[in-house]
């Protein structure tokens, strides 16, 4: 969900000339037989919609599609009409390329949500589900972090151009229902991983960093892995097909004002992250923790009560994702 | 009326500016300066003729003109009723306004662009003064939120852009303002040109009475628009930093003392009630411009003066 296309390509499978799905996929619930909408051609993971029964996906990649390009998007939805839109498509990054790009990742995330979240208003969508970031929430908010924290304080300074940006589309799709009724709502996710993830060794984040140090390490032969801080800061996982499936339900039912949190609600440390990708990789060397290096933040959780108040809780364990995680790892990214 | 700052400029006459948003409150206030300084070549679009919010037009525009400088002072405006019915077009206009003209003006190699905004980016619970730092550190006023998001998205832009390409975009944050061409609607004018209207209306009709909402207390702090559009010159003369600017008067009056002067100036001569069993508002907003005065800049108008000029307008201008 949170792939970007440059770091799609880097990870696709083989087979596929093309990127697999980065950007916006629509759907439009559409009678039995009516012949599929599917270009380019099915990724090979299966997403949740397809496995739901979903087939009139509207799928389009960045070079048949770009999202920043007012007038391209107001065709392509002139001509599609697309009942539903889930607006996933985002440029994202981490530490060093938010404070290298900051004008990429403001100017072009507040261009793709104007132009979808308009064009999609404009030509008839019934509804449409924006994408968000935990990193809209202020620095030091309250944990667990509640949908209310939103603005109340600065924001962790290495994303908040891109929290800025998001921060906007949520606004834009209230400010949408309060005008014309129209049916826009917002879901935030907590750290996601899984599939299709960033393995970078630079600037993946800490779970995908993980594994991949881990199966390195393995397949090298060395005997240690060192991991910087003390592995005490508490962290939230959820699992990427456990949004997927937090997106359909809230798509299908929940059309309120207020965004909403998605999250797991269960903390690990990163000591007990890293023993676990330990034991799923099989790395059987020795982890060793660096303490002289930093430890990030104590504790981030989101607060998810608003979610399973619904009736919505993951059904995915950190250490089943992590299995599903790892024998994707291997399958798909090059060695 | 003639901000009497300087007489001169230190940008070169001939420059290329485009001033968005020119028929506007500020954009006029702009105008008027630039030409009074001897600025020949400035580069003026009505809505009918570039609409900024649409992106092929606006980097058509750019790529065909190539000013040197950009003052960006268009924008949907509104009040507290306008905000509450249509905040879908404050934020989406703005944000459209702001990603375009920003994005076209640096990629058609404009030499520096003035973002400007609104003193309502900031939170609702700020310190009075409001400094620069007060900026996203807590809630804003529900009642402009919309427009609010926007500005603040198109500060960071600059901010970003400056980060990213070393490009000279910076921002400005007025204070109220007030004088020629402003909005004197009967129903969705701001307090000072709502003052304006309501004593010369009931001077002309000989009326008894004006009636003012809440007990008068609020302090309230404005500037006249000339003196802001001194400090954009002044600021694009001069400032190149990250961080947006406050401009300010720096002046406080009570809203008592505002519409005292205020029917003086006009010339009403029968009485002013204050019905205090409606609400006052806000209990003070000022904004702290020691960052700008500590830069060489001061504002010149006094309030007396400044609503002297507003009211001839309004006599000249406005349709009785």
């Amino acid at each position: 969900m949170h792939c970007c296309p440059e770091r799609v390509r880097n990870f696709c499978p083989v087979r596929q000339k093309r990127p697999d799905v980065g950007l916006s996929f629509t759907l439009s619930i559409c009678a039995q037989d009516e012949r599929p909408q599917l270009w380019p051609p099915r990724p090979r993971r299966i997403p949740r919609l397809y496995h739901l029964g979903f087939t009139n996906l509207l799928l389009r990649s960045h070079s048949d599609l770009n999202l920043t390009n007012q007038s391209a998007v107001d065709a392509f939805f002139a001509a599609e009409k697309p009942q539903f839109v889930i607006l996933a498509g985002a440029k994202v990054g981490g530490i060093h390329a938010n404070a290298t790009f900051p004008a990429d990742f403001i100017a072009v995330n507040l261009q793709i949500q104007t132009n979808v979240i308009d064009s999609a208003h404009r030509h008839g969508v019934t509804k449409l589900l924006f994408l968000g970031s935990s990193c809209i929430y202020p620095k030091f908010a309250p944990q667990p972090i509640p949908e209310s924290a939103l603005l109340t304080g600065p924001f962790e300074p290495t994303n908040k151009w891109y929290a800025v940006a998001k921060i906007a589309g949520i606004k834009m799709c209230q400010a949408y229902r309060i005008q014309y009724g129209w049916d826009a709502i917002s879901a935030i996710p907590t750290n996601l991983y899984g599939p299709n993830d960033n393995f970078h060794p630079e600037n993946s984040h800490v779970l995908p960093a993980l594994v991949r140090r881990f199966h390195e390490a393995k397949v090298s032969g060395v005997k240690e892995v060192v991991v910087w801080g003390t592995g005490s800061p508490l962290r939230e996982f959820l699992h990427a097909d456990d949004l997927a499936d937090a997106v359909v339900f809230l798509l299908e039912r929940y059309s309120g004002l207020g965004h909403v949190n998605v999250g797991s609600g269960k903390e690990v440390t990163i000591k007990e992250l890293a023993e676990l990708v330990k034991e799923v990789v099989g790395f059987e060397g020795d982890l060793i923790w660096d303490a002289s290096k930093p430890d990030g933040t104590p504790r981030k959780l989101m607060d998810s009560s608003m979610l399973a108040g619904l009736g919505w809780v993951p059904k995915i364990s950190l250490r089943d994702g992590l299995v599903d995680t790892y024998k994707w790892y291997v399958e798909n990214v090059k060695q």
